[in-house]
């Protein structure tokens, strides 16, 4: 009993000390189709900030099932989600105080519909309590590189037939 | 619930309405806002046309505001969780375009006046279109704590920075 409580808490503390957020990982075997780039800074050394992107497979009646998140805690990942069809990506900001121990998480969502051959990059930032989210559709050939706007759930049925462009 | 917490949001929110009844209208707060405790009221211009003002409050409100924002705090002997829905409103004419902010707290806290429909007001931004392309803003709310929705508002304008203000800050 003591040995098991031990193991749980030496497993916990790794964990945390990993800085573990204890979702389920994406399993980001597709082929890499969106480049994030992430910049997350809480402004204050007294606290810090982690992004993560959630991603959810949306299935043809628009309901949404977990697939996985991502640690955005490198200065780019690659990620791969199915071409041709929608993804909800729900990019997730969690801010922590080392004083007072407050906690706290804010998030913004889209849905992504990649077009089959094309790359998405994203730049997923958090600033000094502001925090963005900006998706450009680059052409496989040519490079060129369109804004795209952020998609609700609500839009899912458009979504589903074409890409919004800016 | 900690009752020291919510008095003190209810008497922010007098404070604001000048103690007396809070503003029903967007109109009502541009006129209480300047003569309030902790309000205030700036002006400022951007090199950037009214249209394209007015084209990203369109955009960026909806993205950015219409949230809701739970915030947990306990201590050892109290717990407390508050809910506040955030609800944004454009509107544009020829003359103006406007951005309304309004706060309505769904549980954990008290309300002491009438509420309107969408929260009391947080602030109001309008923006004036000038000669040469050029956009006045004005905008009133609370003179601190919400520094990061101000300096959304303001980047939104500028076109310098669209990013969402994280409203669990304030």
């Amino acid at each position: 009993m003591r040995t098991a409580f031990g193991r749980c808490a030496l497993l916990g503390a790794v964990g945390l000390a990993a800085g573990c957020s204890g979702l389920k990982p994406y399993p980001n075997t597709l082929a890499p189709n969106l480049q994030i780039r992430t910049e997350a800074k809480s402004g204050s050394v007294f606290s810090s900030v982690r992004a993560d992107v959630g991603i959810y497979r949306v299935d043809p009646q628009c309901r949404i099932e977990y697939q996985g998140t991502v640690d955005l805690d490198k200065p780019t990942v690659a990620v791969g989600i199915p071409a041709d069809r929608p993804s909800y990506l729900v990019f997730g900001f969690s801010s922590a105080s080392f004083l007072g121990g407050t906690r706290s998480s804010i998030s913004q969502e889209t849905l992504l519909r990649p077009r089959p051959g094309y790359s998405y990059d994203i730049e997923a930032t958090y600033k000094d309590d502001l925090y963005n989210v900006v998706i450009r559709e680059v052409h496989p050939a040519s490079g060129a590189r369109r804004a795209m706007d952020l998609q609700p759930l609500s839009a899912c049925g458009r979504v589903a037939e074409r890409p919004a462009a800016k | 619930m900690d009752f020291r917490v919510t008095t003190a949001l209810a008497v922010s929110m007098l404070l604001l309405a000048g103690c007396a009844s809070q503003p029903q209208t967007a109109e009502e707060f541009r006129r209480v806002v300047p003569g309030a405790f902790m309000a205030k009221t700036e002006t400022f211009e951007v090199d950037r046309s009214f249209r394209d003002v007015a084209e990203t409050f369109q955009r960026r409100a909806p993205e950015c505001l219409n949230v809701r924002i739970k915030t947990t705090s306990s201590t050892s002997t109290s717990y407390q969780v508050i809910v506040a829905r955030y609800t944004p409103t454009v509107t544009v004419s020829k003359e103006r375009a406007e951005l309304h902010v309004q706060r309505k707290f769904e549980s954990g806290v008290l309300k002491v006046s009438p509420e309107p429909e969408g929260g009391y007001y947080l602030l109001v931004a309008d923006a004036y279109p000038l000669e040469k392309n050029r956009t006045r803003v004005e905008w009133f709310g609370p003179s601190r704590g919400y520094d990061a929705l101000v300096r959304a508002v303001k980047g939104w304008a500028s076109g310098e920075n669209l990013g969402c203000p994280d409203l669990t800050k304030i």
